[in-house]
């Protein structure tokens, strides 16, 4: 089990002077700024959960991640995996968790991979019998074994991302952190780490605390996400209750005439809203409030649609709606 | 729990073996540089009151040989070392990262890659250079008579001081490359760290030529531990109860280093600022 309590950092930067004589006076005199990239949050993650942990870049996903892991030493607050602090027991949470960066590789780059495995074996003193389930296992889950004999150095991007997240669950970890797992990934390749993460999730009830832009990854491998915003929590809890949190939001894709525009179209009510988007009308409307047959109506009457695509509102959807609301409350503010 | 550590040492044998060409090379250097040190003790005992034959701070001219060939063969074997620039490394690039979620120490991972050096440096070169240059200096008379039986007790605890300089050395590479978290100014650090080193711990002159009071305070310092002292016990200048006690002076001095070292990551470590992210 994760437990967060208040937990914040403060990056503490100096603020260098421009020029040569900015680089002179900070050698005197040293300002520094302050960035609080973690504030103040709080969460708790059960056993056998998988959560996804997203926000826009910059958000503080990564620096909470790397506290969780005993990177990182908070400024205030805590972290506890099981009830140890990992920043102070790091040694003995390591042994019990696994972490992928997406952005770089914990491999060694020379050798063949197979090594990288052999010498993990050798750090975490897992036994031959664990060892050789787990890469039966991950040899199947993530389809390694191919390329088991090659260096890191000579492995595609996709390759060496799976390689990675073979290496992050070789010891059987009970906790998974998997900061941007599919960056740069093409969707057969997305697809496999994501069934990889499902099978070791139902198999081994494995924690997995996941950040990822790709919301498709949070569709298809979450229950419940934690939404972060400058250092802080703004949404906890449900993927569907998110989803819901805008009423019961739908979008209606039409392929019109092309003297049908969205300024000059012929409104049906405030409650819908029109836009034109890469050469198509999108209607969007909450379907509690505004009858979908209406609308549908409306459509083929008024806009003559000649072809037509319904759509629930994607998390991306409304993640995009809270961060922009967010960003327009603060502007507000100033 | 010391079995985690294999990997590393073996990573540190093996690096050592890929760099041979460049320690030939270096020996090559080396050769040169030790003949200038010969013509230039040369010169001063030459010029000094009682000639050749002259005793300098205890020191004949040919044990002075003896004592610049065999500090030069044991520095070459004992010091291999990129501890400083690998923590340095660790730190610019953020893979300082991928070691801190392992259930490993830093420091050990450090120890185990020097001793695994240490190892193929000794087997490799140290072997056949030491051998070459006790049977040179023994065959022109350079070494002091050395009495059988009792040389191999001082063979057997020069082995001794060797490893006790390698780790000696070690930590403090690695207490200077953990100031590396603090500055940037990792070639600075690692001048003064080499400077230090050589000059303190005898390699550049024994540290009998050292004025009474700075030697006083040298002596109790850990850097002669790291040449000059293993040397003088294999020279057989040091009798036993010296020898014994030069040990176990160095010896305490790892474990205070060691001790320090832990304290400083400890609070080091609160200060990494992973790159990126």
């Amino acid at each position: 089990m994760i437990e967060v309590n208040e937990l914040t950092k403060v990056f503490r930067k100096p603020v260098r002077g421009e020029g040569l004589s900015g680089m002179v006076k900070t050698l005197f005199s040293r300002k520094y700024e302050e960035t609080r990239a973690v504030d103040g949050i709080n969460f708790t993650v059960p056993d056998g959960e998988i959560v996804g942990y997203i926000g826009a870049n910059g958000a503080g996903k990564s620096t909470t991640i790397k506290m969780m892991c005993g990177i990182l030493t908070p400024t205030s607050g805590s972290v506890t995996i099981d009830g140890l602090e990992p920043y102070r027991k790091r040694r003995q949470v390591a042994q019990n968790i696994g972490v992928v960066f997406g952005q770089k590789t914990q491999l060694w780059w020379d050798i063949p991979l197979i090594e990288s495995f052999k010498v993990l074996k050798e750090i975490y003193q897992i036994s031959d019998t664990d060892y050789a389930e787990r890469m039966d296992f991950l040899g199947e889950v993530l389809d390694v074994t191919r390329f088991l004999s090659q260096p890191v150095r000579t492995l595609s991007l996709g390759e060496r991302m799976r390689a990675d997240l073979a290496a992050s669950m070789i010891h059987n970890p009970r906790i998974l952190f998997l900061d941007e797992p599919t960056i740069g990934l093409d969707v057969l390749v997305k697809e496999k780490i994501r069934r990889a993460i499902h099978a070791l999730n139902r198999t081994y009830g494995t924690t997995v605390v996941l950040t990822t832009h790709d919301m498709t990854d949070i569709e298809d491998l979450c229950s419940r996400i934690i939404l972060l915003e400058k250092g802080k929590i703004l949404y906890d809890g449900a993927l569907k209750s998110l989803k819901n949190r805008f009423g019961n939001l739908k979008t209606l894709t039409l392929t019109v005439p092309a003297e049908i525009r969205a300024e000059t179209a012929p409104p049906l009510s405030p409650e819908l809203t029109l836009s034109e988007e890469e050469g198509r009308l999108v209607l969007r409307f909450d379907a509690d409030r505004l009858a979908l047959e209406e609308v549908i109506q409306y459509a083929f009457r008024e806009l003559r649609a000649m072809d037509m695509k319904l759509a629930e509102i994607s998390v991306g959807d409304v993640v995009k709606t809270i961060l922009s609301q967010q960003e327009a409350a603060h502007a507000e503010k100033i | 729990m010391l079995k985690k550590y294999k990997p590393f040492l073996r990573a540190g044998a093996m690096d050592t073996l890929s760099y041979r060409f460049n320690i030939l090379i270096w020996a090559v250097i080396t050769v040169f540089q030790v003949a200038c040190l010969v013509f230039l003790w040369l010169a001063v005992y030459r010029s000094s009151a009682g000639g050749m034959d002259a005793e300098i701070h205890g020191f004949t001219f040919r044990e002075m040989i003896a004592y610049v060939v065999l500090t030069t063969v044991f520095n070459y074997v004992t010091f291999n070392n990129d501890t400083l620039w690998n923590i340095n490394n660790d730190i610019r690039k953020g893979t300082i990262g991928n070691y801190l979620i392992k259930p490993i120490s830093y420091r050990g991972k450090f120890a185990a890659t020097s001793f695994g050096s240490l190892l193929t440096m000794t087997l490799l070169f140290g072997i056949p250079f030491y051998a070459a240059a006790l049977l040179t200096l023994g065959g022109l008379g350079f070494l002091p008579d050395l009495s059988f039986p009792a040389f191999f007790v001082h063979l057997g605890l020069f082995l001794v001081a060797g490893l006790f300089a390698s780790l000696l050395n070690d930590v403090i590479a690695y207490i200077f490359g953990v100031f590396c978290f603090y500055t940037t100014a990792s070639w600075g650090l690692n001048s003064l760290k080499e400077t230090l080193i050589s000059f303190l711990s005898g390699t550049l002159l024994p540290l009998a030529f050292f004025p009474a009071g700075l030697r006083k305070v040298v002596s109790w310092m850990p850097f002669a531990g790291m040449s000059q002292n293993p040397v003088l016990i294999l020279m057989m200048k040091y009798d036993l109860a010296e020898s014994l006690r030069c040990l176990a002076l160095t010896g305490a001095w790892i474990v205070a280093l060691e001790l320090f070292a832990k304290l400083l990551f400890s609070h080091a470590i609160r200060k990494v600022t992973v790159q990126g992210g």
